[in-house]
């Protein structure tokens, strides 16, 4: 992780060093960095990079992990197509 | 040439299994049945699935258990899946999902 150019949220392409200066100049919390730079915002969900964007928070700001979630859970827990939403009847992805 | 891993030293020898043709991007290509669209296509040495939406970076799998959806292909005319999850089926339809380009044409 040291090198400044690796990505840290695949989906959005956000660079370690993005978030790292994002934490530093405005000390900011897990929360609030992915609001200013999009990290955990992609179309995993933040699966990918929610703990890794906690750790470099918690790393700069010299402060522990806070218990509660950080990154919240957004619906849809994963993606669905209109026809779903509308009640469609897609057969599911592996047979 | 393949990629596919025919004589494995624990496995031993890879069983004969009927083949089918796939088409990715308009391009045929041969798969096993049983194969997964991912590894159909990375047998035939096809890595990249995916542009990305705004770098146009090439994209393939990435966790390969469903997790990450970076493998995501559109199958047919509208369906999009995930390539490491679902299973080919003989004249399978795949198509990747184009990068946008600004001003809002896809490649």
């Amino acid at each position: 992780m040291s090198d400044e150019k690796t990505i840290v949220c695949r989906c959005e392409e956000i660079s370690f060093q993005t978030i790292s200066d994002t934490v530093r100049e405005y000390s900011c919390s897990s929360r609030e960095v992915k609001l200013r730079t999009r990290a955990g915002m992609g179309y995993c969900g933040g699966r990918t990079c929610r703990h890794m964007i906690d750790t470099i928070v918690a790393g700069i700001n010299q402060e522990p992990i806070a218990d509660e979630i950080q990154l919240s859970y957004r619906p849809p827990a994963r993606p669905l197509t209109f026809g779903v939403l509308g009640g469609m009847q897609h057969d599911n992805e592996s047979r | 040439m393949t990629m596919r891993v025919v004589n494995h030293p624990v496995l031993g020898k890879l069983p004969e299994q009927n083949r089918i043709t796939i088409r990715f991007n308009g391009q045929p290509y041969e798969a096993y049945e049983g194969d997964t669209i991912a590894s159909a296509l990375m047998a035939q040495g096809v890595k990249t699935l995916r542009k990305h939406e705004m770098s146009g970076e090439g994209r393939g799998i990435y966790c390969n258990i469903g997790h990450c959806f970076e493998c995501r292909v559109q199958v047919g005319d509208r369906k999009v899946v995930r390539a490491c999850l679902t299973p080919v089926s003989e004249g399978i339809e795949i198509h990747s999902l184009t990068a946008f380009v600004k001003g809002g044409q896809t490649k």
